[in-house]
């Protein structure tokens, strides 16, 4: 279970201040698939690396599993990004010089895993999100779609508890987008992972069990 | 991350950006080859005199000099040569009464004269044309100072005069390193111009004719004089002193005494004085004679040194005291070496400093392509972030890569300067048998030399690496995966 107890996050910009968060209480439950829609800079991508343990709240407490995230220092963050969380961002982010396989052992590698588990595991996840063929392939050679697929293969290979995908489809036309939410979706009711989305497409949207909106930083 | 890990992902690193890598590599392979080649060059110097002052038993031995004052050894020590020239006022001869109350001096077990720097154009072995440089040491050879090891043949004896020990400096030059048995028997030729006089050994110089002029003398100038000697034995001698060649010290006096013609005009004079008494002209020019001068170098100025034996190492700083005292200059291996380690000290420093520059700023180097590359990399570092690495890990990694910059230069650096080392060697073998250092040894790369240089170009990687490796540590996550 995730829990956000007034969790605020404030920018100052030339004596201004701009609350990206402001007194933000929400709660996950596991195997969950919420989806976030709001306005440009309302706060989402704030929300979702908060929780993912990439940016710290300026107040307030996250707790993960009776956890809290607020007294995690860099070592213990990282942990919980590596085992716990998984990343899918809308650019994907994939290392150029990295074949697919390389790409998804990166956490991995960060587990201090062996190398022939790494790829072992490698291998799994990118069976599971249909990439079986393309291990060896690096991104410039990969469609949109299937980039995209690799970093959730990425995302998965730890095992997370959760995937926060910050705009997946945001670079991808309606029919990719499609497979995408279904891949999302697979992973969320045969592995039970927490899905958070962020998305600007109600369709993607209509896909999730819960939907929130954020506006001004604030759950409405 | 593992440490292997590490090693992987810094190669894989570098090896996106080839020619940067390889110029910034390209940096520390200069310096660190300045740093080795100035190192193997004076270790290799030091172990190859240090050796031959073991093998010479030198450590054991105190050389006496005529003249006190003198910086070095004057003439005729172990390793300089020389025969002493002009001696100060202060010099005391050091004839066959120095030497005998010198050998009767407490702890001495046994001394010899020493003589080199005989007079002489050239040398080379009979029926070849290559010249050698002269190079010559004269010893008492039944004493107990040296214990001359041999190769082959037989060592010299008191008794032996026209007779040869060669150094493997000669067999080299002229091909006998292989079967050095055949060289025995030979003869080496020793040309000498001594103007209007002769050694004494062979023939004996020309009369001056009574109308001798200028062209007489001029042709007497130019005029060679050949003395030969056999081979009977062939030194093993060590690379330092491998051009050293050795005769009997009685046999070098011979050769060392100039015999000359003197115009003798004591018969004319008193032919002129009787006809001036007599007051009847007579021609008295007819009545100069000529007679056989001899000149004994070693008798007049004495030798160029004498060496004592110790009956034990730890009586040098005794030993040399009481020559001191007796007004003789004294040097010791030990004085030497500590010369040495000066002068050593000396060009160290500035070699030292010229390498010190060049990997001063091939780390400047290292630097500066590190900067960029965690500039190129910024949403990289976000992404490994993202996927659990510690800023720590971050750290680590761009360490990593800039010892392993430091590190191949390091070896790129160890190969081209033994490369350089082997290169060298053969050009020196091919043109050079002459010189009388041997390059050959002189560039030593002990396992100290290379695992240092390693670890030094490693830590100049790491140290350079220091200030990218933490700033990309401290980057922020999220502004780093928002970096465009
Ligand atoms: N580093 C920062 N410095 C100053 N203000 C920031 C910073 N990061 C975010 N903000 C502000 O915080 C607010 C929320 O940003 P956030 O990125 O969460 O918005 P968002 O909802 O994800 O928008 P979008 O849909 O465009 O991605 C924005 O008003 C933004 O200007
Ligand atoms: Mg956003």
């Amino acid at each position: 279970m995730i829990e956000l107890k007034n969790v605020s996050k404030v920018y100052e910009l030339g004596g201004e201040k701009i609350y990206a968060l402001n007194r933000v209480n929400l709660t996950i439950a596991d195997g969950d698939f919420l989806a976030i829609t709001g306005p440009s800079g309302s706060g989402k991508s704030t929300l979702a690396n908060i929780i993912g343990g990439l940016d710290t709240p300026d107040s307030g407490d996250v707790t993960v599993d009776d956890q809290s995230l607020a007294e995690a220092h860099d070592r213990a963050l990282s942990h919980y990004r590596n085992k716990m969380v998984g990343f899918v961002f809308q650019n994907f982010n994939l290392q150029p010089n990295y074949t697919a396989l390389e790409n998804v052992m990166v956490p991995l590698t960060f587990a201090k895993m062996d190398l022939a588990d790494r790829k072992k595991r490698a291998t799994e996840c990118l069976k599971i999100v249909g990439l079986g063929d393309r291990m060896k392939h690096r991104p410039g050679e990969l469609s949109g779609g299937q980039r995209q697929r690799v970093c959730i293969a990425r995302a998965l290979a730890n095992n997370p508890k959760m995937i926060i995908a910050d705009e997946p489809t945001g670079n991808l036309d309606t029919k990719k987008s499609a497979e995408i939410v279904s891949i999302l979706k697979d992973l969320n009711r045969k592995l039970g992972v927490t899905i958070i989305v962020i998305t600007h497409d109600p369709r993607v949207a209509g896909e999730a069990k819960k939907k929130l909106t954020i506006t001004d930083g604030k759950i409405r | 991350m593992r440490f292997l890990d590490y090693i992987r992902s810094a190669f894989k690193n570098l090896s996106r950006q080839k020619s940067r890598t390889f110029l910034t590599v390209s940096a520390i392979t200069v310096g660190s080859l300045s740093v080795i080649l100035m190192v193997s060059l004076l270790t290799g110097i030091r172990t190859s005199l240090m050796d031959l002052l073991i093998s010479m038993d030198a450590f054991s031995l105190v050389t006496v000099t005529p003249d006190p004052d003198a910086l070095e050894g004057g003439g005729g020590g172990l390793i300089t040569s020389g025969n002493g020239g002009p001696l100060s006022s202060d010099a005391k001869k050091l004839d066959d009464a120095a030497l005998a109350t010198l050998r009767a001096l407490p702890n001495v077990v046994d001394a010899t004269p020493i003589g080199s720097g005989i007079w002489m154009e050239a040398m080379r072995l009979e029926n070849e044309t290559k010249k050698m440089w002269p190079s010559l040491i004269a010893y008492e050879p039944e004493t107990k100072v040296f214990q001359m090891p041999i190769q082959t043949g037989r060592k010299l004896t008191s008794l032996d005069m026209d007779k040869i020990v060669v150094g493997s400096r000669f067999l080299k030059t002229y091909g006998y390193t292989d079967h050095p048995q055949d060289i025995l028997g030979k003869k080496v030729v020793f040309i000498m111009k001594m103007g209007g006089s002769a050694p004494d050994w062979g023939e004996l110089p020309e009369k001056p004719p009574t109308n001798a002029d200028k062209e007489w003398w001029d042709a007497q100038n130019d005029k060679e004089r050949l003395i030969t000697a056999e081979i009977i034995g062939v030194a093993e001698n060590s690379a330092f002193d491998d051009n050293q060649n050795y005769i009997n010290i009685a046999w070098a006096q011979r050769l060392m005494t100039q015999v000359r013609w003197e115009w003798d005009d004591s018969a004319r004079k008193a032919c002129e004085e009787q006809s001036q008494r007599e007051r009847r002209p007579v021609d008295c020019a007819s009545q100069n004679t000529l007679t056989l001068m001899k000149d004994d170098q070693y008798t007049k100025n004495g030798y160029g040194s004498i060496i004592l034996k110790a009956d034990n190492p730890d009586n040098l700083k005794t030993i040399s005291a009481a020559v001191a005292a007796k007004g003789y200059g004294v040097s010791t291996a030990e004085d030497m070496v500590e010369e040495m380690n000066k002068v050593f000290l000396g060009i160290g420093t500035v070699l030292g400093i010229i390498g010190g520059i060049a990997l001063f700023v091939a780390a400047i180097g290292i630097i500066n392509t590190m900067v960029m590359a965690t500039y190129e990399r910024i949403r990289e570092i976000g992404v490994m972030r993202a996927c659990g690495a510690t800023r720590a890990t971050i750290r680590h990694l761009f360490t990593f890569e800039a010892a392993m910059l430091g590190f191949w230069g390091g070896v790129f650096g160890l190969l081209l300067s033994i490369l350089i080392g082997k290169i060298g060697t053969k050009i020196v073998d091919r043109y050079a048998t002459d010189i009388p250092i041997p390059i050959d040894q002189i560039a030593q790369f002990p396992w100290w030399l290379v695992t240092g240089v390693l670890a030094f170009t490693t830590l100049i990687g790491v140290l350079s690496g220091l200030y990218p490796a933490v700033r990309a540590a401290r980057l922020n996550p999220v502004d780093a995966l928002r970096y465009e």
